[in-house]
């Protein structure tokens, strides 16, 4: 069985071998899935997915040069069909020459190795299917729909300088879409979790939060026009802050001179600390080794407010004389030294929910429309909605304050409460 | 020339169609969608270039739609073995039961719903396109892009810009998929393409990164006009590094086509979805034949609307492509739906189920989402407005159908005071509102319009399909941040 499994595999590797290309990658990805869509917790269909197909990169070397080309190649191509992309991939890479750079060899025995977490998607579904069902709602606030995808993922990767490593593991998501209501007025809240399997506790609670969330969200005012006020942010949104200093220290960012950071700068706070770790609990992007094949392992990337290392993909780490680099996938940040009640003192405005909250790494800028904040002024707090908040983190990141409470956002750990001071917010009403 | 139909989907057809035979002994209703779709990307800069066979849209696969006992289920798959096709049903009929006995050990419900038409048809379209992806000389495309490359770097740098780097991408696809039950056998093949050009330049205290993108129904021949979109984006990285931070208010604002294109996508594009409507998510469920907007508000929606990226001749769900009139001055006359929404509601579909590939459920999407145009002028249009923005150039947008709130992030805004342009810039923009008052606002329709799909829509924040927009220009009332 494994044989013919593997027939479409070795029928490729043995084309890459004599294609002429001077160097090659392949990762051979299956999948295999379930999911469940609800309507107020009624099936309205579910699916399966049984997919698999091979990425394959080859390069041609040109003195100083190398150029590389890729494509995905369907696992039912014929022998032929194989080889004629194959052949066209040794073209349009001998096109395309960027300086050159080695791919990664094999490492160290054990460097690579990795728990194989092979789920079982039957019980990971029925954990999702009735934790959902079991969410705390009223006869104000409930679920209007939910999706559930569950799936085992095994990711083998090859390449021509003899690595040969394999990965399996598993990968799910849920969309919740919630519902509140009040004297014939309805809203709805939105959340996408992503994770590795079904963490009954932790979802039953982002359930839970979202759930008070809609009630809330009933008794809003129009934001009104703050002009600068500093904004507590302690949802999923609160990611985007912390991907900015994540961007800007990946090598692809460097090179392309998008980001001037450099180890040794201070990028921000002087207590945050900013690590890339191989593992995160229930992440579904836990792996040891990356797209390339490099391994994965734990690597300070800011350590007391200072750019310690960079992070990034092989081609654009050697450009930066990187050597040891890999792309992260799991990151954590901590350093924070005031607790969650330290940072929600005096005048505040914690936004909870936005229409889509987000801060470009180019230029910085954060930008998002609020629908549901808490304003706390003059000791008094009043839900509001509407209006929007906007901003620069490269002016801002270096007073932001961020609690030493953590939560976990799947492949994040970071602060539960960061603090923007002086941030614009716009108002819901004129003026 | 024709884009040929793909061989591979035709060598399978029969064994398809002998799965949907055997899998009729289990089902009620089935039907197949295979795709095979090819294409490239290349990506040039000063600092790296890439080249890669694959688009967002470039796939091969199958999914089988089934009926039975008032329930749809779908099995998607890759390696369909024509020789067999037994085989393949038994699995994807034991799969199947099993995800069913979990549902009913956890007591799960059914939402019923009816069985899908079937009725005798056929189509078969090969779509006129320039050339095909999977023939262009890329070397010689590589070498196009490069010599633009170079070129907007110098004359960026002879302007007096701090240029980091200039940026071309340039991507093309041709799309093949085949729909199938036991009446109809639909085969269609076309060609889209899209690409941008990008200037990154330092400015006194930041880096800014300036676009424009293009787009169309068309082979790899769109690219040969890239050259010409250089002094576009230096003129817009000219104005981002001059630009200040807008004075949060609410002002009169002119939208360029694209800005009018974000708008009529967040607007009643997500708002009319009519997937929302089946769930109680759309608060346009209650407004179909009310007041939505000015007089001077007619939009269109359809694969037929427009010949852009996603301009098919039938959807995923085998539906032919329609043009619907959502909006007819002012008055909200109808919604999008695919074809199981349309059974919940007891309407017809419009041609509006798409996946974000086979291997993905069918949501309602757009496709050509459009303002119609008007009678105005836009140097009237500018002289009409005492204080204000002419908005250019689009971020971002997200919508909230069941409030009807908006949020558009806008790139750049030109001031306006007393009719005239001023010179003065402000970026970025977040533009935020109440649908109806936006619609209701506006006063002046420009008659030119454009269509731009050179971006991809998700639905809530993943299910990417590729998606058209444009319009006008409008004159309206926004509130700014």
């Amino acid at each position: 069985m494994a044989d013919i499994k593997n027939a479409a595999l070795n029928a490729l590797l043995d084309i890459l071998k004599s294609s002429g290309a001077d160097a090659w990658e392949v990762t051979d990805r299956e999948e295999s899935g379930w999911e469940f869509y609800f309507i107020r917790h009624r099936l309205d269909q579910h699916r399966a997915k049984n997919l698999r197909a091979f990425s394959v990169k080859v390069y041609r070397k040109f003195d100083e040069f190398l150029g590389s080309a890729g494509a995905e190649i369907p696992c039912d191509a014929s022998a032929e069909e194989m080889r004629r992309t194959v052949e066209g991939l040794c073209s349009d890479a001998s096109y395309v020459r960027n300086p050159a750079y080695t791919l990664n060899k094999p490492c160290a025995a054990g460097e690579n190795e990795t728990a194989q977490e092979n789920p079982d998607i039957e019980a990971v579904s029925g954990n999702f299917i009735r934790t959902l069902a079991s969410a705390p709602e009223t006869e104000t606030e409930d679920l209007n729909s939910y999706e559930i995808f569950v799936s085992s993922i095994r990711k083998r990767f090859l390449n021509s300088e003899g690595i040969d490593v394999t990965a399996v593991y598993p990968s799910s998501m849920v969309e919740v879409v919630v519902n509140a209501r009040k004297d014939g007025h309805e809203i709805e809240l939105y959340k996408l979790l992503e994770s590795g399997t079904c963490d009954r506790e932790t979802l039953a609670r982002e359930l839970a939060e979202t759930l008070a969330y809609g009630r809330d969200r009933l008794v809003t005012s129009p934001t009104p026009a703050l002009g600068k006020m500093d904004v507590v942010f302690s949802t999923d949104p609160a990611r985007e802050l912390y991907w900015y200093f994540i961007d800007r220290l990946s090598t692809g960012m460097v090179y392309r001179g998008i980001s001037d950071w450099k180890p040794g700068d201070i990028v921000a706070p002087e207590n945050l600390i900013l690590k890339a770790v191989k593992f995160l609990p229930n992440s579904s992007r836990n792996a040891a080794f990356d797209a390339e094949g490099a391994p994965i392992r734990d690597l300070d990337l800011i350590t007391g407010g200072r750019a310690a290392h960079y992070w990034g993909s092989r081609q654009f780490s050697q450009y930066l004389k990187v050597d040891d680099s890999f792309i992260a996938s799991n990151f954590t940040v901590s350093g924070g030294t005031e607790s969650e009640a330290d940072l929600r003192t005096g005048d505040y405005l914690e936004v909870v929910e936005f229409s889509d909250f987000q801060c470009d790494s180019v230029t910085g800028d954060i930008a998002g429309e609020i629908r549901l904040a808490y304003l706390h002024q003059n000791g008094k707090v009043t839900p509001v909605s509407g209006g929007s908040v906007s901003g620069s983190m490269a002016e801002m990141a270096g007073t932001m304050r961020f609690s030493k409470e953590l939560r976990q956002y799947n492949s994040l750990l970071i602060p539960s409460v960061t603090r923007l001071k002086d941030v614009t917010v716009t108002g819901a009403e004129n003026g | 020339m024709n884009a040929p139909f793909s061989s591979w989907l035709t060598r399978i057809a029969p064994g398809l169609k002998e799965l949907v035979s055997l899998l009729r002994k289990h089902y009620d209703y089935v039907s197949v969608l295979s795709t095979d779709s090819v294409g490239f990307s290349v990506s040039i800069s000063q600092r790296a270039k890439s080249v890669t066979r694959e688009t967002m849209s470039t796939e091969r696969g199958t999914v089988i739609r089934v009926y039975r006992d008032g329930l749809y289920a779908e099995s998607a798959f890759t390696g369909f073995d024509p020789e067999k096709a037994a085989e393949t049903c038994e699995n994807i009929v034991r799969e199947l039961d099993a995800q069913l006995r979990l549902l009913k050990s956890a007591g799960v419900e059914a939402y019923e719903t009816g069985i899908l038409p079937d009725e005798e048809r056929a189509v078969f379209t090969e779509m006129e396109t320039g050339r095909l992806p999977q023939d262009e000389d890329i070397a010689a495309l590589v070498e196009t892009m490069s010599s633009v490359s170079g070129k907007g770097m110098e004359q960026g740098k002879a302007e007096g810009l701090n240029m980091i780097d200039f940026m071309v991408r340039a991507s093309s696809t041709h799309v093949c998929k085949m729909f199938l039950t036991e009446k109809q056998d639909l085969r269609q093949s076309y060609v889209y393409s899209d690409g941008m050009a990008a200037a990154l330049v330092a400015g006194q205290e930041r880096t800014d990164m300036a676009y424009t993108s293009f787009s169309g129904r068309k082979g790899p021949e769109l690219f040969e006009a890239i050259e010409e979109k250089i002094p576009e984006v230096l003129r817009i990285a000219k104005d981002l590094v001059s630009a200040d931070r807008v004075v949060p208010g609410e002002y009169d604002v002119i939208t360029a086509p694209e800005v009018t294109g974000l708008i009529a996508h967040e607007a009643f594009g997500h708002g009319v979805e009519m997937d929302m409507f089946v769930k109680g998510r759309a608060l346009g469920a209650d407004y179909i034949g009310k007041r939505v907007g000015s007089d001077k508000v007619t939009m269109h929606e359809g694969a037929l609307c427009a010949e852009d990226v996603t301009s098919y001749a039938f959807d995923d769900e085998g539906t032919p492509a329609g043009d619907v009139t959502e909006i007819d001055r002012g008055i909200l006359r109808a919604g999008i739906c695919d074809a199981l929404s349309a059974l919940r509601l007891g309407v017809k579909p419009t041609g509006n189920g798409k996946r974000e590939s086979f291997s993905h459920k069918v949501y309602t999407r757009m496709t050509n989402t459009m303002f119609d145009s008007g009678t105005d002028t836009l140097e009237d249009m500018i002289a009409s407005i005492k204080k204000g923005y002419l908005l250019e150039g689009m971020q971002s947008g997200m919508e909230d159908p069941k409030h009807w709130g908006i949020q558009c992030i806008i790139d750049r805004g030109y001031e306006i005071v007393d009719g005239k342009l001023t010179g003065k810039v402000v970026s970025p923009l977040v533009m935020t509102g109440y649908v109806p008052d936006l619609l209701g606002s506006v006063s002046m329709v420009s008659r030119d319009r454009e269509v731009f799909g050179a971006g991809a829509c998700g639905k809530g924040h993943k299910e990417w399909v590729k998606v058209a927009d444009g319009g006008p220009y409008l004159k309206a009332k926004v509130r700014l941040g």
